[in-house]
């Protein structure tokens, strides 16, 4: 009775690798995607949740919000774009060989991939690293400043350290700060860190994924064209990360005024490209 | 070339199912005696295992949350406060509510009678992702013990609800390890409801179409949609507080000029919905139940089955009804009031046709009905009450009192808890092989409900009469009241432990089940019990509607009363395979 069973699933589909569970390979195949399509809803919520209520904060503090994206370094981020939109292309390519089983294509797209993603996590912990050094942290430790009264004098008075560093970064950037409570930033700086640290996360996630498909292609378990929809899946996953950057990317580096000039010479200094970096 | 399709041709007439003969049913494989050894359970992928396990753990975490409770009770009984001192008090009713809530009462029907009957139920092997349902027990399993430790090493005193400031500038307990705790258990709850999603929809067996699901399936069905959809807003307002927590300054802390009440509508927009987690399974289950032990089909199933996804969709809308009284606007205090009015008529539909189900049935009450009877009473009780506290007007007078806490452990233990009782010995048969002593599991479901009532129906009094919640004191006058929801809980958790002994006893001495113990209509009951390891010994195929008790049911029912194929004319087409109900389509 059993081989008779065999008989039967092995008519109602495509032969392949079956796994135990179901009846033929197109099965297989329609709920494997179905099964990322569902985690993504979940991932958006996730996310959502975060956008959510970053867009309510924004509303009620827009100079604030204004001010601490205007302290971001854009360079970097749109150098970043740019990979991350390339390596959706390359990950897409690396799908399209999957389908022919076409070994040595799928290994050099999910290799591409990678080093595409890895220079993107590179830059941006350059990125993580400067903003730590301007003291772009939010924090609530206090110190002392003098400020300059009416007749000229300097009197020292306390101020909260993230508002002076935040003052110092504006001024570099040539960002005029009247009317902003430089304080309130912070809460700018909170949603990003916590909005590109999750993101961040998750690139960390799918590098360790193409890596394990890589892994994988090397092994020959991507020989049966059928297995083309792991890599499909994984792709969609890789392509949900680059749409929450381009959620992100608006929404954290271009709510205020930046200007090409200012994005060229901040990407060269901080990978060291410019004579005499200003930081 | 032809091949014999060997398919298990499921009608209703095919109950009772043969059953082998006692020396072969001894030598039977079946998920239970195939392998042995504790890596043969600890490395499983199959679901019934998997929903074995979920049982073990639930049931601990139930007893710990439940004596946590105990402690509160215990405090209570006198108007001072009789044991814990003020700080303790606020851990022991933290670690109650939270327990219960985040590792008893949202992952127990998914996870055991969930993992355990949805392949069954539709006719697959498996769940779609079995090696994810194994990952996210472990995952479900490591948060919870995480999370208990924390709650046995420091306490959280914050309540479930984690309300900043409470959870961020004036906790001295671990909110963040706490927090961190809920978020990985909430990671496999999306796991499990992603798994039983795809599996509803990719793997149901030929002729199980979506008017031919179990009621059971389609309440499983609209929980996984709320936890896929609300859990991971949980999880990033969870993020949120720990990146408070971690940086000493907020995103929710007014000195900032944050805003807590935007914690409380993120927190509410999963918790609201998260009502629904734990009470739509239990509805599932009382369809099942209520159909078998009143021997019809269900009233209204197309109603039934739409209002829990109508349950599931206006739930996600009324989460405002927690803070009428939290500062926000007024008009839309009033919005989520009318919605909330509007989230009880799916639930109330269901009642209805629950009721309509038992009319003129030939009710029998075996333990999953007693427990189900007192499902329908107490989660009725428990719904009318929660329109005074969703009308605002009378919730500024009841908000954040015992009445609100009556309410909802009318809802979720009159309810939710009674349909697990329901469920757990209902399917106990399917899932053991065997059957637990008649007597006693009649007796536990009656004192389980006696005690319910004397603990919780004062309470409605007391909030009534101005008793907040939370308050380790309360005035003298409340005393007698009070220590009569003490005893009444006594009671309850007398009938709680029973179950304990008398299931416990049923796997040494029980009688064997049979396949079909309760003549019932269930995919799940056409095959031996305990299941063989791939559920079913040949594909199924479905022709009917899942309750077809209407229909002269049974070829053995109808031999008991003497009728045999030719023997009336007048009954002779209960014996042809229903016309027109042949159409063989794969789930898709």
């Amino acid at each position: 009775m059993a081989a008779n069973a065999h008989a039967v699933e092995e008519h109602a589909g495509p032969a392949g690798p079956v796994a135990h569970h179901f009846n033929n390979m197109r099965q297989q195949q329609a709920t494997v995607r179905f099964g990322m399509w569902l985690f993504l809803v979940t991932e958006v919520l996730f996310f959502g949740g975060a956008f959510c209520a970053y867009t309510c904060y924004r509303i009620w503090f827009p100079r604030e919000f204004e001010a601490g994206s205007a302290a971001l370094n854009v360079g970097i981020a749109s150098v970043n774009t740019i990979l991350l939109i390339t390596s959706s292309l390359t990950c897409t390519m690396a799908v399209r060989s999957a389908y022919k089983a076409h070994q040595a294509g799928i290994k050099f797209w999910l290799l591409t991939t990678i080093v595409l993603a890895v220079t993107f996590l590179g830059l941006k912990a350059r990125e993580y690293h400067l903003d730590y050094e301007e003291g772009l942290m939010p924090t609530a430790k206090m110190t002392v400043d003098l400020q300059p009264q009416a007749d000229g004098s300097y009197l020292p008075q306390e101020r909260s350290v993230f508002a002076m560093n935040v003052e110092k970064a504006l001024k570099h950037n040539h960002y005029d700060t009247t009317g902003v409570n430089l304080g309130r930033v912070q809460l700018f700086f909170l949603f990003y860190y916590v909005i590109t640290g999750l993101h961040v996360l998750h690139m960390i996630i799918g590098v360790g994924l193409l890596i394990w498909q890589l892994i994988l292609a090397q092994m020959g378990f991507f020989k049966y064209a059928e297995r083309h929809v792991y890599i499909e899946v994984m792709s969609l996953y890789w392509h949900f990360v680059d749409m929450v950057w381009m959620f992100a990317l608006p929404l954290l580096y271009l709510a205020g005024p930046h200007t090409l000039h200012q994005a060229v010479e901040q990407f060269t200094s901080a990978v060291g490209l410019a004579t005499g970096g200003s930081h | 070339m032809t091949t014999k399709v060997p398919y298990l041709h499921y009608t209703p007439q095919s109950i009772p199912t043969p059953e082998l003969p006692p020396e072969q049913e001894k030598k039977r494989k079946h998920y239970l005696n195939h392998d042995y050894g504790i890596l043969s359970w600890l490395l499983t992928v199959d679901h019934k295992r998997i929903g074995l396990m979920y049982l073990v753990t639930a049931s601990v975490f139930f007893l710990f949350g439940g004596l946590a409770v105990m402690l509160v009770r215990l405090n209570l009984i006198v108007p001072t406060g009789a044991i814990l001192e003020l700080d303790q008090y606020n851990k022991a009713f933290t670690a109650h509510g939270t327990i219960m809530i985040f590792l008893f009462l949202i992952p127990v029907i998914p996870g055991v009678l969930g993992n355990f009957l949805v392949p069954l139920m539709v006719g697959a092997k498996d769940m779609a992702f079995p090696k994810l349902n194994l990952l996210s027990y472990y995952v479900w399993i490591s948060g919870a013990l995480f999370f208990v430790w924390q709650l046995t090493v420091g306490g959280l005193d914050t309540g479930w609800t984690l309300y900043p400031p409470y959870s961020s500038k004036y906790s001295h307990t671990n909110v963040l390890y706490a927090g961190l705790g809920i978020f990985i258990t909430g990671f496999a709850s999306i796991l499990t409801a992603m798994n039983i999603i795809a599996t509803v929809h990719k793997m149901r067996c030929p002729g199980m179409t979506w008017s031919r699901l179990p009621l059971f399936i389609w309440a499983m069905y609209a929980t996984s949609l709320i936890q896929l959809l609300s859990t991971p807003v949980l999880a990033v307002t969870v993020i949120l507080l720990a990146t408070e927590k971690l940086t000493g300054i907020g995103i929710f802390d007014p000195a900032l000029d944050g805003d807590p009440i935007l914690f409380q509508h993120m927190f509410w927009f999963y918790s609201h919905p998260a009502v629904y987690i734990m009470i739509l399974p239990g509805m599932g289950v009382i369809s099942e139940v209520i159909t078998c032990f009143s021997r019809k089909n269900i009233f209204g199933y197309k109603a039934v089955a739409w209002s829990s996804v109508g349950i599931a969709v206006v739930g996600f809308l009324v989460w405002g009804h927690h803070m009428f009284l939290a500062g926000q606007g007024y008009y839309l205090g009033m919005l989520f009031s009318i919605l909330t009015m509007l989230v009880a008529v799916p639930s109330a539909i269901k009642v209805f046709n629950w009721a309509g189900t038992m009319y003129k049935g030939s009710i029998s009450f075996e333990a999953p009905m007693l427990y189900t009877i007192g499902f329908l009473v107490l989660f009725t009780i428990g719904g009318t009450t929660g329109l005074y506290l969703g009308v605002m007007g009378s919730d500024i007078h009841l908000h954040d009192t015992y009445f609100v806490i009556a309410h909802f452990h009318f809802t979720m233990v009159g309810g939710m808890l009674m349909a697990w009782m329901a469920g757990l010995h209902f399917w106990w048969p399917k899932m053991t092989g065997k059957m637990y002593s008649d007597f006693w599991s009649r007796l536990a479901a009656v004192v389980t409900i006696v005690g319910f009532i004397m603990t919780f129906m004062p309470q409605f009094v007391l909030g009534f009469n101005g008793m907040p919640r939370r308050y380790p004191n309360y005035a003298p006058e409340f005393q007698f009241l009070n220590i009569l929801s003490s005893a009444g809980a006594s009671i309850q958790g007398i009938g709680y432990v029973m179950p304990l002994f008398y299931l416990t006893a049923s796997l040494f001495t029980g009688r064997k089940a049979g396949s079909n113990p309760w003549q019932a209509t269930g995919l799940e009951w056409q095959t031996p019990s305990p299941p063989p390891m791939h559920n079913f010994d040949a594909t199924p195929v479905v022709y009917f509607p899942p309750y077809e008790y209407a229909l002269p049911n049974g070829l053995g029912m109808l031999a008991d009363a003497g009728i045999t194929p030719g023997s009336n004319p007048a009954l002779e087409p209960a014996f042809a395979p229903a016309a027109g109900q042949h159409e063989v389509s794969h789930g898709s």
